[in-house]
């Protein structure tokens, strides 16, 4: 069974969980899954694994609690510690993967931008001018940051498992975390100057652009 | 860690390559088994220690139906494995015997 067999068995199996054992078992779920420089095989196979005992135990008359313990958090890290990294070459599969959705989501909503802003806005023509350099450039800048954006959403993630976090408060930080990363991008945006030779690109190429990225993107997922 | 926990993660290492080297099992049963003999860990303390010993290669796992249908992933001792075993047989009589005659104050 590979790691997405697992996962669709995993989501089925979970709807025989009792509600009180559903939320443990689901906190430590999303914890273990969040740590994600390890195996993905190896992570769902034990997350599999721990869910059949669970269940073997509900049958009995127990609960997460009785089989875990009273500190999650603390049970689930020394599961984390003891699972194998993943290997170098699936981490740059999904960098390069999570790379190519990133362009195709760049390129195929500036094309949507384009179309909107000549039909519903009439201020821009269908077919703009862009600078190579300043292209380059911006997009050397951005994948970057677009990592260090993602990589503090699954900090966040990572440190609100296993606390009861008021709804209100947990609005705000989202909404601020979302805040910094529009920011950053907009930053971007107007700090690079414009140079390089300039070319028109109508809005049309610019979507389909996008969308061959997208299915590259594909391709690699398919194939890790 | 405290020292405690660490003798006893040993102990318990030593003792699942026991039950494993008996049978091959999965891991509620596992659990089950160590219950049987009155080691009162909790259940869920394996799943770390299935995991190590499966990293240092002395248990490997294979995914199986089980009798009752699904399936399940069932551990077998590798050669590695019966030679950590051997290893932790004998440091456990080397230590036994002497804490025994300590704690009973034998002479």
């Amino acid at each position: 069974m590979n790691a997405e067999e697992l996962i669709q068995m995993n989501n089925e199996k979970r709807k025989q969980l009792s509600k009180e054992n559903k939320e443990y078992y689901e906190e430590m779920l999303v914890y273990v899954r969040l740590s994600y420089d390890k195996s993905d095989q190896e992570t769902e196979e034990i997350l599999a694994e721990l869910l059949d005992h669970l269940l073997e135990a509900q049958a009995e008359g127990k609960t997460a609690e009785d089989v875990f313990g009273r500190e999650p958090k603390k049970y689930t890290d020394e599961i984390i510690g003891e699972l194998p990294k993943m290997v170098t070459k699936k981490r740059m599969q999904y960098f390069i993967m999570g790379v190519l959705y990133f362009l195709a989501a760049i390129a195929f909503y500036s094309g949507i931008a384009t179309l909107f802003s000549h039909y519903v806005l009439g201020i821009e023509p269908l077919t703009k001018t862009y600078y190579t350099g300043t292209l380059a450039l911006k997009t050397l800048i951005n994948i970057p940051v677009a990592f260090v954006i993602l990589y503090a959403a699954l900090q966040y993630i990572r440190w609100s498992c296993f606390k009861k976090i008021n709804k209100v408060v947990e609005f705000f930080l989202s909404a601020l975390l979302g805040i910094v990363a529009i920011g950053l991008f907009m930053l971007v945006i107007f700090v690079v100057p414009d140079f390089g030779p300039s070319v028109q690109i109508p809005f049309y190429v610019t979507l389909l652009l996008g969308v061959v990225l997208y299915l590259v993107g594909r391709r690699v997922r398919k194939a890790i | 860690m405290s020292i405690r926990s660490q003798l006893l993660k040993g102990i318990l290492e030593g003792c699942i390559l026991a039950v494993v080297d008996r049978q091959t099992v999965y891991g509620y049963e596992l659990s089950l088994k160590l219950q049987d003999y009155g080691l009162s860990v909790s259940e869920g303390s394996i799943y770390p220690i299935l995991l190590r010993l499966q990293k240092e290669k002395l248990i490997r796992g294979e995914m199986q139906k089980s009798p009752t249908g699904p399936n399940r992933k069932y551990y077998y001792l590798t050669d590695e494995g019966a030679e950590a075993l051997e290893e932790f047989k004998v440091n456990w009589e080397g230590l036994k015997s002497p804490v025994d005659r300590l704690l009973h104050k034998e002479e």
